[in-house]
C-alpha cells in the first residue's frame, strides 16, 4: 500500500506551490510592461485576498458565509471616510480599516455562531444586502452611490503591484502557520463535524468567532488598499454579484487548499478581462464553471491538478465500507 | 383613505408574495435547501410572459401559461441535473449537502441572470397589462385593473395549489417525502419524483409570479433578486415548509412594506424584512409554523 | 464520594417520556455496564450526562460537582468523554489528526499530543493508516478511531455508546483488551451495549434501564438472570 500523505504534507505542498505562483506574479512585470495589464493583476490580487478570507471561512472552518464582498466594502469605506473627514491617508487608514471590519466580523460571527448550512447563507447575506443599502443611502454621511475618493499612496503602478505581492505573501506565510497549528486542527475539525469537535472539548464559540474575525479583517485590509489603488471607493463593492465572483474564484480554484483561492483568483480575474473584449460573457461562463465544478470536481483545479500527479491507490488496504 | 388603500396595496403585494415563498418553502420542506435562484424562476416567468405578448402579439391570458409552462420546464431541469446528486448518494461534498446547494443555486442564480442580461439584452420591457383598465372602484377601494384581475388570478392559483397539496395523491406523497425521506422511500413513496415535481411546482409558481408583476416590476435580468430575497424572509418567518405560514407571512410583510414605507421610511423599506429575517433566524429559526431543525 | 451520582433525572420529548426518575451512582474505577432494550433510554441518557441534551429535571454531579447543564465542550475539559452510536470523525482529517484535534483541545502540548497520538495508534493497531483521511477507513477502523481519541488525556469517565456494535470480532478484541488494561489502571467506564457476552465478560456491575426507567443496578451476573430484565427484553411469557 502506497502511504498517503498526513495533514500537514498536504499543506507544506499546497504552500509551496503558492509561493511559486507568488513568486510568478512578482517577477511579471518584467514581461507585462503595461500598466492597464498591471492594474488587471492588481485588483486580481485584491480578489485574491478577499478569496483567501472566504476560503478561511469557507473552506477551512466550513461556515458558508455570503458576506465576503461586505467586508471589503467595509474596509474601503473605513478609510474612505476618515480620508474624507479628517484628511487622514493610508498609514491610518488602513490599520483602521482592519480593526473595523474585524470587529464587525466578530459581531457577525457571534451573531450566527448557532446557524448552519442554508440558515447562516441568509443571514449573512440579508447582513450583505443591509449594509450596501446603508451605505448607499446615507448619502449625507457617504456620498451613497457617488462614491467616496481616496488619497493614492504612491506615484505610478509599480510600487502598488509589490504592495499587493508583499501583503499577498506575508498573508499566505501567516495562513500557512496557522493552519499548521492547533488552530488550523481546531477550524477544521469544526467544519468537518461540529459536534465531534465540541465533544472532544474544542471550544467552538471561541474559534468560529476566531475564523469570522480574521476572515473578515484580511477582507478589510484587501479592501483598504484597494480602495487607495483605485482612489474611489463605492458601495458596488459590495453587491451580491462581488459575493458571487469571490465564491467562483475558490470553488475553481480549489476550497478548502491554500492554493485554490490564489490561483483561482489571478485565473478568473485575468482571464474575466481577456473575456471583456469578447462581449462581457464573463459572469456567464464563470458561474457555469463553478456549477460545474461544485457538481462534479469539489477540489476545483487544484483537485484535479493532483489527482494527475497522485498514485494514490484505488482502494484503502482494509475493507472499505461507505463513510457518508 | 390613506389607511385602507395601504391594506389593500398590502394585501395584494402579500398575495403575490406568497406565490413565490410557498414554492421556496416546498423546496425547503422536501430537500432541506434554500434554492438561492429561486428569483430567476420569477424573472424566467417574467421575461416568457412579457416577449411573448410584445414580441409575438400574443394576448397576455394566453401568455400566462405559457409563463406557468416555461417556468414548470426550467424547475424540472434545475432538480433533475443539479439538485439530484443531493439525494441519489453521489456527490463530491459528501456530508456538506447544504454548501452544495448553497453554492450551486448561488451560481445558478448568477448565471441564468447574465444569460438573459447577454441574449435578450438588459433593458427593461413593460409586462403587458391584463386587462387595460386603469382604474376599478369598488366601494372606497381604488385599484388599478390589472392589479386586480393578477391577484384574483394568484389567489386562484395558491387555493388551487394548497388544495393539490393537502388532498391530492400526489401532495400526500410531498407531504409525507417533506416529513420523513426514509421513512417514505420505505414506503415505496418515490422520493426522486416528488422531489421533481416540487421543483418543478415552485418553478412554475415563482414564474406566474413574475408574470403577473410584469406590469408593475418590469422585468429585467435581476428582476428577481429582490423578490427572492422577501421571499426567504417569509419562508423564514412562516416556518420553512410550512405552506399556510407562507401564505401568512406573504400577507404580514406585504401589509408591513406598505405601511412602513410610508410612515417609516421609504428608502429603507426593503430592510424591514432583512431585518425581521435575522431577528427569526437568531431567536425562532423555525418561524410561526415550522418544524424545529434537530441536531443529535 | 463518587465519581459520577445521577440523582432523578427525568427528561421528556413531548409526550413521550424518555428518561424517568433515573437516579444511580458510579465509584471511580468503576467499569459499568447499562443495558436495556431498544428505547430504553440510554442514549439519551448518555447524551445528558455528556450535555448535548439538558435534562428536564434531577441533577448530575462529576465528583460532587454539578456538571447539569454544561456544554459538551466544557464536559470534555472536565474529564467527561464519550463516543457516539453513530460513529463521529473528522473524516477530512488524517486519523494522526483526528487524535491530535482531541489532545491538543484538552490542552496537551502539541509535543505532548504528538506522542500520546502515536502511542495510542501502536495500542490499537492503527498505525499503518495514520496517514489516512478518517472519512476513507473502514468502519471498524473509525469506531476504532474515535474510541482512541477518548483516550488521549486519560478521561475522568469515559461514555462508550454500542462501541462493539457491527465491529470486526479482531478489532473488537483490540477494544476490549484496552478498557481491560485501562480499567486495570483504574480508569472509570461507562460502556452501553447489547452484546451481552462482552458485558458480562468486561463489567462487573450493569445498570438495566427499561422505558425511561432503571429497573436493575447490581452485579452482572445477577442482572441478567433477574426476572424483572429478563422481562424487559423478552416479555412476561420468558421471564
Amino acid at each position: 500500500m502506497a502511504a498517503t500523505q498526513p495533514t500537514n504534507t498536504r499543506l507544506k505542498v499546497e504552500f509551496a506551490v503558492s509561493l511559486v505562483l507568488l513568486a510568478a506574479v512578482a517577477a511579471l512585470p518584467a514581461v507585462v510592461t503595461n500598466a492597464y495589464w498591471q492594474g488587471v493583476i492588481i485588483v486580481s490580487m485584491y480578489f485574491a485576498m478577499l478569496s483567501i478570507a472566504w476560503n478561511l471561512l469557507a473552506g477551512d472552518t466550513g461556515q458558508f458565509s455570503l458576506a465576503p464582498a461586505t467586508f471589503g466594502m467595509l474596509g474601503a469605506y473605513t478609510t474612505g471616510l476618515l480620508s474624507y473627514y479628517y484628511g487622514t491617508g493610508a498609514a491610518i487608514g488602513v490599520p483602521a480599516a482592519i480593526i473595523v471590519s474585524g470587529g464587525v466580523g466578530l459581531l457577525l460571527g457571534r451573531i450566527v455562531l448557532r446557524l448552519r448550512g442554508p440558515y447562516l447563507a441568509l443571514t449573512t447575506l440579508s447582513f450583505a444586502e443591509i449594509m450596501r443599502l446603508v451605505i448607499s443611502n446615507s448619502i449625507d454621511f457617504t456620498r451613497g452611490d457617488l462614491g467616496l475618493n481616496v488619497p493614492g499612496i504612491f506615484q505610478g503602478r509599480l510600487p502598488y503591484y509589490y504592495l499587493f505581492v508583499i501583503v499577498l505573501l506575508v498573508t499566505q506565510i501567516g495562513l500557512f502557520y496557522l493552519l499548521r497549528s492547533r488552530a488550523g486542527l481546531f477550524l477544521r475539525a469544526i467544519r468537518d463535524d461540529e459536534i465531534a469537535a465540541a465533544s472532544r472539548g474544542v471550544r467552538i464559540v471561541y474559534w468560529k468567532t476566531f475564523a469570522f474575525t480574521l476572515s473578515a479583517a484580511i477582507s478589510g485590509l484587501a479592501g483598504a488598499l484597494y480602495g487607495h489603488f483605485a482612489q474611489f471607493v463605492s458601495p458596488e463593492l459590495g453587491l451580491i454579484s462581488q459575493t458571487g465572483i469571490v465564491i467562483s474564484m475558490v470553488v475553481i480554484g480549489g476550497l478548502g487548499t491554500m492554493v485554490g483561492p490564489l490561483a483561482g483568483a489571478l485565473l478568473v480575474y485575468v482571464a474575466s478581462e481577456f473575456l471583456r473584449d469578447s462581449g462581457n460573457w464573463q459572469l456567464v461562463i464563470f458561474s457555469l464553471l463553478v456549477i460545474v465544478f461544485a457538481r462534479f470536481f469539489r477540489q476545483g483545479l487544484w483537485g484535479i491538478l493532483l489527482s494527475a500527479f497522485d498514485r494514490k491507490p484505488a482502494r484503502p488496504a482494509s475493507p472499505a465500507t461507505a463513510t457518508e | 383613505m390613506l389607511t385602507l388603500d395601504l391594506l389593500i396595496n398590502g394585501l395584494v403585494i402579500g398575495v403575490f408574495y406568497a406565490l413565490m415563498a410557498i414554492g421556496l418553502s416546498l423546496i425547503f420542506g422536501i430537500l432541506k435547501v434554500v434554492n438561492f435562484a429561486h428569483g430567476e424562476f420569477y424573472m424566467v416567468g417574467a421575461y416568457a410572459y412579457t416577449l411573448l405578448a410584445l414580441m409575438a402579439g400574443v394576448s397576455p391570458w394566453l401568455a400566462l401559461p405559457f409563463a406557468l409552462i416555461a417556468g414548470l420546464l426550467l424547475g424540472l431541469v434545475v432538480e433533475r441535473l443539479l439538485m439530484r446528486p443531493l439525494y441519489s448518494g453521489y456527490t463530491s461534498w459528501g456530508v456538506m449537502r447544504d454548501e452544495y446547494a448553497v453554492i450551486v443555486t448561488f451560481a445558478l442564480s448568477i448565471f441564468l441572470i447574465n444569460v438573459v442580461d447577454k441574449v435578450v439584452g438588459p433593458y427593461a420591457y413593460k409586462g403587458p397589462a391584463l386587462i387595460d383598465i386603469s382604474r376599478i372602484t369598488i366601494g372606497p377601494i381604488a385599484i388599478s385593473g390589472h392589479r386586480l384581475i393578477a391577484a384574483i388570478v394568484a389567489i386562484a392559483v395558491i387555493v388551487i395549489v394548497a388544495l393539490i397539496i393537502r388532498y391530492s395523491f400526489w401532495g400526500r406523497q410531498i407531504q409525507a417525502v417533506s416529513q420523513n425521506r426514509l421513512g417514505a422511500s420505505l414506503a415505496g413513496i418515490d422520493t426522486a419524483k416528488a422531489s421533481a415535481i416540487v421543483f418543478s411546482l415552485a418553478g412554475g409558481l415563482a414564474a406566474i409570479s413574475g408574470a403577473l408583476l410584469a406590469n408593475i416590476f418590469n422585468p429585467t435580468p435581476d428582476v428577481g433578486v429582490f423578490p427572492a430575497i422577501k421571499s426567504y424572509v417569509i419562508v423564514v418567518l412562516g416556518g420553512m415548509g410550512s405552506v399556510p405560514g407562507s401564505i401568512i407571512a406573504s400577507i404580514i410583510l406585504g401589509v408591513l412594506e406598505s405601511f412602513g414605507g410610508v410612515y417609516i421610511s421609504y428608502q429603507y423599506r426593503d430592510t424591514f424584512g432583512l431585518f425581521l429575517l435575522i431577528l427569526f433566524l437568531l431567536f425562532r429559526p423555525q418561524g410561526l409554523f415550522g418544524e424545529k431543525a434537530r441536531e443529535v | 464520594m463518587p465519581c459520577l451520582a445521577i440523582k432523578n433525572v427525568s427528561k421528556a420529548f413531548g409526550g413521550l417520556k424518555a428518561i424517568d426518575n433515573a437516579s444511580f451512582s458510579i465509584e471511580a474505577g468503576e467499569l459499568v455496564g447499562l443495558i436495556g432494550p431498544n428505547g430504553s433510554g440510554k442514549t439519551t441518557l448518555l447524551n445528558i450526562l455528556s450535555g448535548h441534551l439538558s435534562c428536564d429535571s434531577g441533577s448530575v454531579e462529576l465528583d460532587g460537582k454539578p456538571i447539569t447543564g454544561l456544554r459538551p465542550e466544557v464536559l470534555a475539559r472536565h474529564g467527561v468523554l464519550r463516543m457516539f452510536q453513530l460513529t463521529r470523525s473528522f473524516p477530512r482529517m488524517s486519523a494522526f489528526d483526528n487524535l491530535m484535534v482531541t489532545g491538543c483541545a484538552l490542552g496537551l502540548s502539541q509535543g505532548d499530543a504528538e506522542k500520546r497520538a502515536m502511542k495510542l495508534l501502536e495500542d490499537l493497531s492503527l498505525t499503518r493508516i495514520m496517514g489516512l483521511d478518517a472519512g476513507q477507513l473502514s468502519g471498524g477502523q473509525m469506531k476504532l478511531l474515535e474510541f482512541g481519541s477518548c483516550f488521549m488525556v486519560p478521561p475522568r469517565i469515559a461514555l462508550l455508546d454500542e462501541p462493539f456494535a457491527a465491529v470486526h470480532p479482531t478489532l473488537k478484541e483490540i477494544m476490549s483488551g484496552f478498557i481491560r488494561s485501562r480499567h486495570a489502571e483504574g480508569q472509570t467506564f461507562i460502556v452501553v451495549s447489547h452484546d451481552m457476552p462482552v458485558v458480562v465478560e468486561l463489567c462487573p456491575r450493569s445498570v438495566c434501564m427499561n422505558a425511561g426507567r432503571v429497573i436493575a443496578d447490581e452485579a452482572t451476573r445477577t442482572v441478567l438472570s433477574d426476572k424483572v430484565v429478563i422481562e424487559a427484553y423478552l416479555g412476561e411469557a420468558a421471564a
